[in-house]
This record gives structure tokens, C-alpha cells and sequence, in this order.
């Protein structure tokens, strides 16, 4: 697609500068839902600037081509929702599991399972507090996860089509999504509650349960599995009664597929985290992360996007080839940033990231496939980054501290989030060995000079600490 | 009935063959924004930051739904190289058109950034972005090659040579083309959505025969080039477009704004694949009384929401700059009782 | 003493151990700034007095039993159990309409409680503890008829006081509560818990106002648990089935049945206590104004009091704006 291209992050200009060079032919290469009127996503980030992503202006993005498809294909994500309905699709909101009724909703023809809340990014992309204020004028109180900004769209009806079933999670999973759910059915939408058990650890004075581990060590009560399978069951029957098809090899299918991209992701993340030099901006890595979730409303085609991904981070690590200073400081990071721009910016002050707990493990792990595929599930769920203890989540970021990879650690924090108001000085504890910092992530264009100095001074402080 | 949805996200359902809550309404106002900001028009049309200012203060004072950077058709020609007097209180006006001071082969392709008028509308772009491009799309009106092309010529050896020397008006429009297409990709990176604008080309002044020959494949050509970007964009033809409207479809166009035409029959015509603007009088809005306005504007917008691909209320061309307030207001008012969609 | 979180923890299980059962129902602003060391700010204040009074007391503690409640409160004891030696049961309690979980999950709540305390939780045992407390709710349902008759017989400040009582598992204690007539506008209160510290906000309403009934952890909510079956079954029916917490998804019941107290008790409005980042009182306030069509007096507190003049003057404005209604 383009020759000679050294790897580097460049801004939206750039970007339109180099997509002049991209034919029409290629252009209309690319389609979800395989329609050629309205299903070409390969567009530059200015188009998207144009329709209100104001953020974009400000942004670095890779160069590679893979990383245009890859942007293109997530800013199209609203308007696929809407043309997945016009063209008889059925569209399935999944909210608050972030990661397993989505392979259970794939699994039956025409039906495309999304995440209202992944529009939390969105204030943040167009640098506005249209959704944030309605949610306000909603109901939703303003210190709260700023995934309160899909109880505007619900209202709306702009950002995503009316779901023709909504399945939302309650339980331990965070409060605010649930609250924010609770809303959401206030508005008249009737969601199908899920109860998510939370992961008792197991302790030297617990006798009555049986215990299993899952595939990352995590420990729990056996009889959650069986609880969370019977949980699946009622997202089948539900999804049964909606379409009229009842096909359990269908299940086994959507497993395979949603296992074909966590292999991907997680060779990409080990290829990316690896590497002498960082192959990938952190950004595009985390869109990738959250693209195991529901692969951004076409599965088949995001996982193709991320085939491409993955050769061209492969080619750049057998270059040697990276997008960052050789001396970047390996950082992990812990809880998601709502805005993109902070990825940007610590990478630009000096760190690159090498690990990341983004609050979906369940959706990085990969799914047995040689089990009764609800038992599959649920073992799979049961690694759930928000449903157990937090040494169980950052239990990884740990280990990687402890054998050096990692040299400090950035919290990000949303005030009024439940579990960030519990979590953060309780994991700076836990990580204490190298330096944390926890920064509350302000409202949309709200980033000013006091933040940048403080993550300068996180960055020069691991500087001095490793030497 | 209570408004859901800011004029952004109005737009951006009507492009993807949504209906929203309600129709867009943009009746063309361009300078006459000047007058709601009480400002010269020289000042409006030769300072981006004024020209903003004057758009922003039009959309504080009407609600309508988009914001239009545009003053005048000649400003590719100007930085082509014709010249243009700069009148206080009146837009600018052609004084001498640059091919007949030059040859075609010697005038060159203007860099936006730098040459002439071009910056102001990026600047001025750039500023309504910044201040409300969140809420509101920011349309930013690009002149068609055709009408830049006699806005380059003496219009009447222009239309003689498109008889006479169609070759040469060729060049002249490729050379156009090619203007209008850099400045097309420098006001997508400002943040505006291109608006083709070929008034010279409609049927009051040139015939289907020439407009099919001379102005539709430079059309097409701009459209097929911002196609690429997968933007959906507007051609405005003013006049009497009624005997080319079969020939607009093949510009691919996907909304177009209309202006001297039986709306039903352009309903009729291309709302199966094109979404429809229009098409109030503009001398109407300008001298009719508040009812008079009200009534028709509403039986206009009961019959555009009929539109199968969607429809945006809106003027025939540009709304007069004294055009009174209150008739705009009244114009908004009466789309915003009759246009609605949703329950 | 064992300490517990939950309403829908059952405390006759939890006295069944031996030990006594202690509800944590802490807020004062000192603790919760002690709390404030081990969390952000962000966090629930009753969590926050909780946790520290727990770090401060651990020696009072043989055990600690929290529930999934909210996320912050089945957090907390991630921050005990870091720094304490106290054993926590944490039990998942209903938050769906879907009893399977819960009913489980008390069945490993008596497991552990049995080997915990080393004694089996056997029939006669459960009887013997749930005609105890039943006993002990039966005198206050009879006190609480009092608060709410027409006109109010007893503040809702003065059964706060006695029902602390209950709270802190001293079943045996006296219940004297002095009958205070009151035409004041009667009012329900409902939101997040009234701690052990919170009375003097009970007081100061009541200055203005007649709280006749209320669904706030720390109150009466106990009096809805009545055990009919005296058995573990009993028990699990009964937890389960009480006026649903807010946080039950979906969640139309606890506005059903608030509505029919609302009724029940010719309330006049309603006040809305709710503590700083407690979600599920937060999320829903705008909707109960709309839902419940009471008029609402919100009043918003991490436990400071410093602002207590001001309250005064709101809820003067509110008792006067319900005068003008009735």
C-alpha cells in the first residue's frame, strides 16, 4: 500500500498527505457487511474529524496501513449499527460483562452484539459534553464513570440504532454501569438482567467450596461456574425466542472465532510488549484490546483487520523497527483511559507501555474449546478482571514488576467510579516497588499543563530510579 | 414537540439514511450572517475570524442546523488570478477575469493556505470548529469547476468557446478541477464538509446540452475525489435546474439543494438516491410577509419530508443579505412545526 | 463480636455462632478521614468510617461477613483483608430476581459459620436464635406503629436511638422509648444507611418534619424480616423476600414498594439522605421525583455536619412548602 514507509506516529494531516497516495481501487477493497455503496470504511482520519471527532486534530496515529484500516473501521462503528438494522440484522446490546455474552450472541445468523459503553470515548473524541451533560440532565450523577454517556445515546437514538435485546449485567460488575443500566430501562428499554457472582478468593479458614483455578491461576468457587452457566442458558433461551433458531454448534463456531482473535491479540500484545523496540503506539494497541469485546460490531472483518495488524507489528520487530525512543521507559497501565489522548501523551513524555489492565481480562483469555462450551464460558468469565479481588486483577502487572519488565505504573482513575474510589491506593500499595502514579482522567479537553508535569515528573522519576 | 438532538448529530443520522427527530433545517445563510453581526461585509468576507464570528452569531440568533462559510462564487477564481473589487458594504465584484490576461497553460493551481480569499475560509473554518463543531456541521461552499471556470473568463466569450473551442474549455476546467480539489482537501483538514457550488451552471444560464458537456464531469470528478474521503456531499445548483434534474444523478452527488424547481417532481425525480435541500424562494423569505412565509414554508416541508432518502428544509440559494430577521426566524419556526419525524 | 454489612445478612445465623452480631454502621468524619489514608477520596464515607473503625477495633473482631451490596462495600474487605488478620465472609446477596444464588450461598455462609465457631447451626439451634430476634423485632414493629400513626406517637430520632440496640446485637437491652407527639408534616425518609453518628440529622429534621417511616439500612429495614418458617429455609425465604434493596435489578420493586409505604403512612414528601458517591441513591434521585411525585428534600453529606445551619434553613423552606400543600 505504501513503500519505503518508516514506522512512526504521525498526526491528521500527515495522514491525509499519505492517504493521497492510496488508490480508489484499494480504497473500495475494504467493506464490513461486504456492501459497496455504504460499507467502505477506509477512510482518513480527517473524514471523521469532519463529522465532529475533534480530538483527531490533536492525536498521533501509527502510519502503517494497517492502522488506517484499523481507524477506519472503529469511527464507522456508529453507522454500521444503523446499517446492520436497514439491512435486517438484528442488533444485540451486551452491556456490563465486557466480554463472554458477545460470543454467545454471535452465534446465532444476522445477530451483532455491541457495547453501548464503549461510547464512553466518544465526549472525549469530539471534545464535547453533549452526551455527558444530558446524562446529567438524565439522571446520572457527574462524578460517575464516563460510560453515563450511553444513557444519553439511548436517549438519543443518534449514536446507535434501538437494540432489538439488550442483555445487561449486574452483580460484580461496576456499580456504575449498573446504575447506569438502571437508567437506561427508566427510559423504556427493557433489558434482560445477568448476575455476575463475585469471585470469592479462597482463604486458609474456607472449607465449604470446592475450589478451581482458571486458565491465568485466578481461584474460585466451583459452583460459580455451574451458576454463571446457568446464567448463559438464559441468554440462549432469550436469543432462542428472539430468532427462532436454536443450533448449539453454532455456540462451538462463535467460540472458535472469538479464540481465533485472542490468539492474535495476545500474540500482538506479546510480539508488542516484547520487542526491544515498541513496534505499535499504545493507542492502536488498546483499541486492539477492546476489539476482542465484540470486534466492533463485524467480528469477521475486525479480526481480518487485526490479521493485518499483526503482520505488519511482525515485520517491524524482525526490522527492528519501532515507533518510539529506543529509550522509552517500559510502564504498565491499569484501569482505561477514557481519553485518548493521555495514551498520546505518556508515550510522547517518554514511557511506552508494556503491560495493561484494562478491566477485560475475561475478554483477552482464550476459551477451551474441548468443554461443554457454557462450562467454556464460564471458566473463561470467571478471570474477570472486576469481579474478584484486586491482587487477583493486577496479580500480572505484579509479576512483571517483580522481574523487572515493568518500571513504573500509571493509574488512571475516573472520580466517582466505584471501584477506582476502592482500588487505587490499595494497588499503589501493591506495586510499591517502583513508582505509581494515579492520575484522575478530567473531563473532555480538560488535560492541562499541571497533568503533563506530573506525568513528566512520573517519567523522570523512574528515569533516576533505574539509574 | 421537544428537540432530541443537537444540528451534528441531526446530520450525521440523515447522511446515513436515518430519519432524525426532526428534519434539518439550513436555509442558506451566508453573508447575510454579516448583517445579523451587524458587520461590514468586506470585513465578513476578508476575515476568517469576522466570518466565523458572523456565522456563530446567525446560528446563536436562528438554531438552524449547520453554519455556511461562503461569501461569493469567485473565490478559486481569485486566486487563479482574476482580480475583484473589495466594496464596503457589497460583496466582491469581478473587475478583471484572469484569461484575459493570461493563458490557461500559465496560471496556476492556488495553494489554499496562502493564496488570495482562500485563507479566510479556513480560518474562518478553523474557528467555527473550534467553537462549535461539536454541535453544528460547518458547510464550507466550494465553487464547481464550471462556475470557477467563467469566473476565470469573460462569461460571454466563456460561453462562445464552450461552441467554438470546447477544447479549450476543457483545460480550463481541469485546471479548475484541480483547484477546487486542493482546496477541498485543505477545508476537510479545517474540519468542513465541502458543498459543491456551480450556479454558472444551471439551466438559467446555460443549456442541459453544455451543462452535460462542461459542468457535470467536473462535478462528478470533484465528487468522485471527495468520495474517496467516504463524505457525503452536497451540489447546489441555483436557478432553474428543472431540465437537467435526470442529469443530476449522475453526478453522484448524494444530497443536492435545489432552487427553481417543483419540489414534487424532484421528490419524484431523485429521492431514491439522492436526499433533497430546498427549495423556498429566496425573494420570498426576503419580501413576504411572516404568515405568508409560514404557510408556505410549511406546505413545502410537509411535502420535502415525503423525501425517501431524506430531505433538509432549506432556501433555493443563498438567503439575502437584508433579508429581515424575522422572516429567517419565521422560516425556521415553520419547518421546526411540520417537520418532525419522530413521534 | 462477628461484624457484619448487609440487610440481607441474617443475624440470627451470625448469633447461631455465639458471638455477638455487630452491625458496621460507623460514619463520623473522623474515622472516615482516617478511612481517606487507605482510600480515595471518592469513596463511600460509610465505607471509609467503617474500614477504619474495623482497622482501629480488630481486636473486638472474630470474624467480619460483608455481602455484595455495592461494589465499594464487597471492596472494602479487600482493604481488611490486606490489613488485618480478621477472616471476612463475603456472600453474594440477591441482585437479580433469581434466588438460586443467594439461597447457595447461605448455605456456605452456615458451613463456614459453622466451622468457624466450631458448632453445628442445627435446627433447635436456628430456632431457638430466630424466635430470640424475632422477639426482639416484634417489640419495635409495635414501637414503629406508634411512629407511624396519624399523628406520630414517637420520633424517628428516638427509635434510631433504641434500634441502635438491635444494631450492635444488644437484643437483651431495655426498649424505652417516650412518646413526643408531633403535627409536623410527615415525611418518609429514604437513601443511603444512618449510621450510629447520623442521629443528630434525625434531630434536626424532626425540629421541622415527622419522619413516620423510612427505608434506610440503620433505621427500621429490620422490621420487614419476619421469619415464619423457623428453620434455615425460614431464614432464607425471609432475607430474600424482604422489600428489595434499591440496587435489585431491575429495580421497579423497591419504587412499588416505597410507593405503598408512601401511601400507607399519608406521608406528605419525602427526604432523600445520601451519602457522597453512594451510586445506587445518587443514580436514582431524578427519577424518584418523577416516579414517587412527592415532593423531595435531598440532602447530601460525608458525615461533616459542618453544614448543618444550612440543612436547617432547607428544611425549614421544606416544611414550609408542605404546610402550603396541606
Amino acid at each position: 500500500m505504501f513503500e519505503d514507509l518508516k514506522p512512526k506516529k504521525i498526526n491528521l494531516t500527515e495522514w491525509s498527505h499519505q492517504f493521497r497516495k492510496i488508490s480508489d481501487q484499494i480504497i473500495k477493497k475494504y467493506k464490513y457487511y461486504g456492501n459497496q455503496d455504504w460499507g467502505i470504511y477506509l477512510s482518513p482520519l480527517a473524514t471523521f474529524m469532519v463529522y465532529g471527532a475533534r480530538q483527531l486534530k490533536r492525536l498521533k496515529f501509527d502510519n502503517s496501513f494497517a492502522a488506517l484500516r484499523l481507524w477506519g473501521f472503529v469511527f464507522n462503528e456508529s453507522e454500521r449499527l444503523f446499517r446492520a438494522k436497514q439491512v435486517g440484522k438484528k442488533v444485540i446490546a451486551t452491556m456490563g460483562d465486557l466480554g463472554t455474552i458477545p460470543v454467545i450472541v454471535m452465534s446465532f445468523p444476522d445477530c451483532i452484539p455491541f457495547y453501548p459503553e464503549c461510547i464512553w470515548w466518544t465526549p472525549f473524541f469530539n471534545e464535547s459534553f453533549i452526551l455527558l451533560d444530558m446524562a446529567t440532565k438524565l439522571g446520572a450523577p457527574e462524578p460517575a464513570c464516563f460510560s453515563r454517556a450511553a444513557l444519553a445515546a439511548f436517549y438519543k437514538k443518534a449514536y446507535f440504532p434501538k437494540p432489538d435485546l439488550i442483555f445487561a449485567s449486574t452483580g460484580a460488575s461496576c456499580d456504575d454501569y449498573s446504575c447506569i443500566m438502571q437508567l437506561i430501562e427508566g427510559l423504556g428499554y427493557n433489558p434482560i438482567w445477568i448476575e455476575i457472582p463475585f469471585r470469592r478468593k479462597s482463604r486458609s479458614y474456607f472449607v465449604a467450596d470446592d475450589y478451581e483455578h482458571t486458565k491465568w491461576g485466578i481461584d474460585y468457587p466451583k459452583r460459580f461456574e455451574t451458576y454463571l452457566m446457568s446464567e448463559y442458558e438464559k441468554v440462549w433461551q432469550n436469543m432462542v425466542e428472539f430468532t427462532d433458531i436454536n443450533n448449539r454448534n453454532y455456540l462451538a463456531k462463535s467460540i472458535k472465532n472469538a479464540n481465533r482473535l485472542r490468539k492474535l491479540v495476545e500474540n500482538i500484545k506479546k510480539l508488542s510488549y516484547e520487542a526491544e523496540l515498541a513496534p505499535f503506539p499504545g493507542l492502536e494497541l488498546m483499541v486492539i484490546e477492546f476489539g476482542n469485546l465484540y470486534g466492533y460490531a463485524d467480528f469477521d472483518e475486525w479480526t481480518d483487520i487485526i490479521e493485518m495488524v499483526y503482520e505488519t507489528i511482525s515485520e517491524r520487530v524482525q526490522k527492528g523497527e519501532g515507533v518510539l525512543n529506543p529509550d522509552a521507559l517500559p510502564i504498565a497501565w491499569v484501569t482505561p483511559s477514557p481519553d485518548p489522548y493521555l495514551l498520546n501523551l505518556v508515550e510522547d513524555l517518554g514511557c511506552r507501555i508494556v503491560a495493561t489492565e484494562y478491566v477485560i481480562n475475561q475478554a483477552l483469555v482464550e476459551i477451551e474449546e474441548d468443554i461443554e462450551p457454557f462450562q467454556a464460558l464460564a471458566r473463561s468469565f470467571l478471570n474477570a478482571s472486576l469481579i474478584g479481588s484486586t491482587e487477583q486483577r493486577v496479580r500480572r502487572i505484579i509479576e512483571g514488576v517483580e522481574h523487572g519488565r515493568i518500571l513504573g505504573v500509571l493509574i488512571t482513575n475516573m472520580l466517582g467510579c466505584s471501584h477506582c474510589a476502592m482500588e487505587t491506593r490499595l494497588i499503589q500499595q501493591m506495586l510499591s516497588k517502583v513508582p505509581v502514579l494515579s492520575i484522575d482522567v478530567p473531563a473532555p479537553f480538560g488535560i492541562t499543563e499541571q497533568l503533563k508535569s506530573r506525568i513528566a515528573a512520573f517519567v523522570e522519576t523512574i528515569r533516576c530510579a533505574r539509574r | 414537540m421537544r428537540e432530541t438532538l443537537t444540528p451534528r448529530e441531526r446530520f450525521g443520522l440523515l447522511v446515513i439514511d436515518e430519519k432524525p427527530d426532526r428534519c434539518n433545517i439550513i436555509p442558506l445563510v451566508t453573508s447575510h450572517a454579516a448583517e445579523i453581526a451587524r458587520m461590514k461585509l468586506k470585513k465578513y468576507y476578508t476575515n476568517g475570524e469576522a466570518m466565523a464570528r458572523a456565522q456563530i452569531a446567525a446560528i446563536e440568533e436562528y438554531g438552524h442546523d449547520a453554519i455556511s462559510i461562503f461569501s461569493e462564487v469567485g473565490i478559486i477564481a481569485e486566486a487563479m488570478g482574476s482580480d475583484f473589487d473589495y466594496p464596503d458594504d457589497d460583496l466582491p465584484v469581478i473587475k478583471r477575469p484572469a484569461l484575459t490576461k493570461k493563458n490557461i497553460e500559465d496560471i496556476k493551481i492556488p495553494v489554499p493556505k496562502r493564496d488570495k480569499r482562500l485563507p479566510v475560509y479556513l480560518e474562518a473554518i478553523g474557528y467555527a470548529y473550534q467553537s462549535l463543531g461539536d454541535k453544528v456541521p460547518i458547510l464550507a461552499y466550494v465553487p464547481a469547476p464550471f462556475t470557477t471556470g467563467m469566473m476565470l473568463s469573460d462569461p460571454k466569450t466563456f460561453l462562445i468557446q464552450t461552441i467554438r473551442d470546447p477544447d479549450h474549455i476543457k483545460k480550463i476546467m481541469e485546471k479548475s478541477l484541480q483547484a477546487a480539489i486542493e482546496f477541498c482537501y485543505d477545508i476537510i483538514d479545517a474540519g468542513a464538509l465541502p458543498i459543491i457550488v456551480d450556479p454558472l451552471a444551471s439551466s438559467s444560464v446555460v443549456s442541459p446540452k453544455a451543462y452535460k458537456n462542461f459542468a457535470l464531469p467536473y462535478e462528478r470528478a470533484l465528487i468522485d475525489f471527495l468520495h474517496r474521503y467516504d463524505l457525503d456531499i452536497i451540489l447546489h445548483i441555483c436557478g432553474n435546474t428543472e431540465p437537467i434534474l435526470d442529469l443530476l444523478l449522475e453526478t453522484g452527488a448524494d444530497l443536492v439543494s435545489l432552487d427553481q424547481v417543483d419540489l414534487s417532481l424532484a421528490i419524484e425525480k431523485l429521492s431514491k438516491r439522492m436526499r433533497i435541500i430546498g427549495n423556498f424562494d429566496t425573494s420570498k423569505i426576503a419580501f413576504s410577509s411572516p404568515e405568508e412565509i409560514m404557510e408556505e414554508v410549511k406546505n413545502m416541508v410537509k411535502r420535502g419530508i415525503k423525501s425517501k432518502k431524506g430531505y433538509i428544509a432549506s432556501t433555493g440559494c443563498e438567503v439575502p443579505i437584508k433579508t429581515p430577521p424575522e422572516n429567517v426566524r419565521t422560516f425556521i419556526n415553520a419547518a421546526k412545526e411540520v417537520g418532525w419525524y419522530w413521534e | 463480636m462477628i461484624g457484619y454489612t448487609c440487610s440481607y445478612i441474617p443475624v440470627e445465623l451470625l448469633a447461631a455462632t455465639g458471638l455477638k452480631p455487630y452491625r458496621l454502621l460507623h460514619g463520623d468524619i473522623g474515622l472516615s478521614k482516617d478511612g481517606e489514608r487507605l482510600l480515595r477520596i471518592d469513596a463511600c464515607p460509610l465505607v471509609k468510617s467503617n474500614i477504619a473503625y474495623i482497622v482501629k477495633n480488630q481486636d473486638k473482631f472474630t470474624a467480619l461477613v460483608g455481602s455484595t451490596g455495592c461494589d465499594m462495600a464487597r471492596r472494602m474487605f479487600d482493604i481488611v483483608d490486606e490489613l488485618t488478620d480478621i477472616p471476612v465472609y463475603v456472600l453474594n446477596n440477591p441482585r437479580t430476581d433469581n434466588p438460586k444464588i443467594f439461597n447457595d450461598e447461605i448455605d456456605w455462609l452456615v458451613k463456614e459459620l459453622e466451622h468457624l465457631s466450631n458448632r453445628k447451626l442445627n435446627d433447635d439451634l436456628l430456632r431457638l436464635e430466630i424466635e430470640r430476634w424475632e422477639n426482639v423485632r416484634e417489640q419495635y414493629r409495635t414501637l414503629n406503629k406508634k411512629r407511624a400513626a396519624n399523628p406520630s406517637l414517637i420520633s424517628t430520632s428516638d427509635f434510631h436511638k433504641a434500634a441502635i440496640n438491635y444494631y450492635k446485637g444488644d437484643v437483651d437491652a431495655q426498649i424505652n422509648i417516650t412518646e413526643n407527639h408531633s403535627v409536623n408534616p410527615r415525611v418518609y425518609l429514604i437513601g443511603s444507611a444512618i449510621t450510629y453518628g447520623a442521629n443528630q440529622i434525625l434531630e434536626l429534621l424532626e425540629q421541622e418534619l415527622r419522619i413516620v417511616g423510612d427505608f434506610n439500612c440503620g433505621i427500621s429495614r429490620f422490621l420487614n424480616i419476619e421469619i415464619k418458617d423457623k428453620n434455615l429455609n425460614g431464614i432464607k425465604h425471609a432475607y430474600y423476600n424482604q422489600p428489595p434493596c434499591i440496587f435489585k435489578r431491575p429495580n421497579h420493586k423497591f419504587y412499588e414498594w416505597t410507593s405503598s409505604q408512601l401511601k400507607k403512612y399519608a406521608c406528605d414528601g419525602i427526604v432523600a439522605w445520601t451519602l457522597d458517591y453512594c451510586d445506587s441513591y445518587e443514580f436514582e434521585l431524578k427519577r424518584m421525583e418523577s416516579r414517587f411525585g412527592f415532593p423531595i428534600l435531598r440532602i447530601r453529606s460525608d458525615f461533616s455536619f459542618q453544614n448543618l445551619s444550612q440543612i436547617k434553613t432547607r428544611i425549614s423552606a421544606f416544611r414550609e412548602m408542605l404546610c402550603s400543600k396541606i
